[in-house]
């Protein structure tokens, strides 16, 4: 039996396609159903449904052996004990900084609110800026606005979030797309089955590029 | 000032109580009397030592994990041992100086500074072997066959064993003629396997193109038996060192599937587990149910080099807290049944109380005044007199 973890929402939404691709089609469908495992058409594969940050924790233990996670979530929850051998290409999105529109360049010592301390930690590093990070779980955007923050790291897609709120995109941190994430002994136990599943999945998404 | 939780541990830190206790020092005491009919001896490394003798050899890892603290003696730093494998090195190198091989192994509590990223332990107790002065594969075969042995022992079934050989990409990247820079940036994406970060990093690097692609390959180059096979045609092109290393493996395998023929393989060309500080052969023991290795070992010649000799080294090493844990799922070992003796000063009594634990059995004498009875004591037989004789009788 192979265990698959995949968060809800939008990764969930375009990791379905591609999993009906190799055969797999979950037969619950958790928008109705308060399941958290669900059966799938293959009887040798079942889905989890749990948080995006989840996701490599339940695979890093074992409790899943393959899950479907962001590059930001894997690289914010240190993934070496994981291994991430395929880029899955979907849930695209770009992580920058962001700040007012108004605001000046970054000068001396700034604050950023985020939800990816250690990414945004490292970013700023690299570029020579010394960063005091302020964690937040949502409503990022809020942050400039009311004193809170100098700047923001966020995860940006159409943008539409920043313009309403008269924030603008500053600097490019790193392209996101989902990963497939797998088990370290999972890989080597149930190999057979995991690499023909990336194997197909590859091939898939190599057509579609 | 008195900590308002003053009962609390520091994380990671662990007491063991008498129900673990008793599972762990049952298999401590096997598993050492496993390893002496192997010829393996125990030794027993200090608890703290040199900070730069601890570690020798090692990576940037160890040093992180390993506690300092200052020896107000010599003013020196002194690190507590976070591995004791390269402390039993040093034993082997400098004091036993034997030219013949030296098998010995070991059992203590080790620290880190950091927890396990899964189990979370700051804590473990390692248990482990080391064979020392034979280059050979045969010495690698015997350290596995004795790993494998060690885990039936404590019970666990449906072992999976895993082999790599990190002298294959170190030769690859040495025949790259990547910088140190580019070979540890590369070692951080071969662990996580991630393919598409090296394909990325791979179209930057300004290498011959046969290297380049051999190292793309390294990633996929692992599962069943056909792995070797498939490595052999990738990597054709290598090392001579690869090649021979490529054939090790081969041969470690078919010794194996001879001695245990129902023992699942799998191969890891780029398994870089302990990098820094292995040779040759690595290998690790993985069970289902636990996401990552139970135990893990493989070659590290020349370690001993710096403590006065340089010599071929093989040996593997476990959490014995780990495998007691994950033994008592399968088995229960009971509490030793114990005789309740009343409180009499009477020397036929103690006289009779000797002689039964001459026998090893277990009595425990009643204190004047105490609670509790022979049964809530959790006593199965109480001593009683019967026609000025003391017997032994079951609990009513």
């Amino acid at each position: 039996m192979l265990t698959i973890a995949v968060s809800k929402g939008r990764i969930y939404e375009e990791a379905l396609p591609l999993l009906a691709e190799v055969g797999i089609e979950p037969i619950d469908d958790p928008k109705t159903c308060r399941k958290l495992i669900l059966r799938t058409t293959r009887d040798d594969v079942q889905l989890v449904i749990i948080r995006a940050t989840d996701v490599p924790t339940f695979v890093e233990y074992g409790a899943a052996d393959l899950g479907i996670a962001g590059k930001d979530v894997l690289l914010e929850h240190g993934a070496e004990s994981l291994y991430e051998p395929l880029d899955l290409n979907i849930a695209r999105c770009r992580l920058m900084t962001a700040a007012h529109k108004n605001a000046p360049p970054p000068y001396g010592r700034i604050r950023v609110a985020t939800k990816y301390v250690k990414i945004a930690q490292k970013y700023f590093a690299s570029q020579g800026i010394q960063a005091e990070i302020i964690k937040l779980y949502g409503s990022m955007e809020l942050a400039p606005l009311v004193g809170l923050a100098d700047c923001i790291v966020d995860l940006v897609d159409t943008g539409n979030t920043l313009r309403a709120n008269d924030l603008e995109p500053r600097e490019h941190i790193m392209d996101i797309s989902s990963r497939l994430v797998v088990n370290k002994a999972a890989m080597k136990m149930k190999n057979q089955a995991i690499a023909s599943l990336l194997d197909q999945l590859e091939k898939n998404i190599a057509q579609k590029n | 000032m008195q900590r308002k939780d003053s009962w609390l541990l520091p994380e990671g830190i662990e007491e063991v109580l008498p129900d673990e206790a008793r599972h762990l020092e049952n298999h401590r005491a096997k598993l050492l009397a496993l390893f002496a009919c192997w010829g393996y001896e125990l030794v027993d490394p200090p608890l703290i030592d040199f900070l730069d003798s601890l570690l020798t050899g090692s990576g940037h890892d160890l040093a992180l994990q390993t506690f300092k603290l200052t020896d107000q003696l010599s003013g020196e730093m002194l690190g507590v041992r976070a591995d004791m494998t390269p402390q039993v090195a040093k034993i082997d190198a400098h004091n036993l100086k034997q030219e013949w091989p030296t098998r010995l192994c070991y059992v203590g509590t080790i620290l880190h500074t950091r927890g396990d990223p899964l189990e979370k332990t700051r804590s473990p107790m390692q248990i482990g072997a080391e064979l020392y002065g034979h280059a050979g594969k045969e010495s690698d075969e015997e350290v596995i066959c004795l790993m494998l042995d060690m885990l039936a022992m404590t019970g666990l079934l449906d072992v999976h064993l895993d082999l790599g050989h990190v002298g294959i990409y170190r030769a690859l990247s040495k025949q790259a003629g990547l910088s140190s820079d580019q070979e540890s940036e590369l070692f951080d994406v071969l662990q996580r396997k991630a393919k598409p970060e090296l394909q990325e990093l791979m179209a930057g690097y300004a290498i011959d193109p046969d290297c380049k692609q051999m190292l793309m390959k390294l990633v996929e180059l692992n599962g069943g038996k056909d792995t070797l096979s498939k490595a052999k045609l990738i990597l054709a092109n290598a090392d001579e060192s690869v090649k021979q290393a490529l054939a090790d493996l081969d041969s470690i395998a078919n010794t194996l599937a001879q001695r245990l023929p129902n023992l699942p393989i799998s191969f890891d060309l780029a398994e870089l587990r302990g990098y820094h500080y292995h040779t040759g052969i690595v290998f690790a023991a993985f069970v289902p149910t636990v996401g990552r290795e139970i135990a893990r070992g493989g070659r590290y010649d020349n370690i001993g080099a710096i403590f006065g000799r340089s010599r071929p080294a093989t040996g593997f090493s476990a959490d014995l807290k780990l495998l007691s844990a994950l033994s008592k799922q399968q088995y229960y070992i009971p509490r030793r049944d114990m005789i309740f003796a009343p409180y009499l000063s009477d020397t036929a009594l103690s006289e009779k109380i000797r002689e039964l634990r001459a026998q090893h059995k277990t009595v425990v004498q009643q204190l004047p005044g105490q609670v509790g009875s022979a049964q809530q004591l959790g006593c199965t037989a109480i001593l009683e007199q019967v026609n000025e004789q003391w017997v032994v009788k079951p609990v009513a």
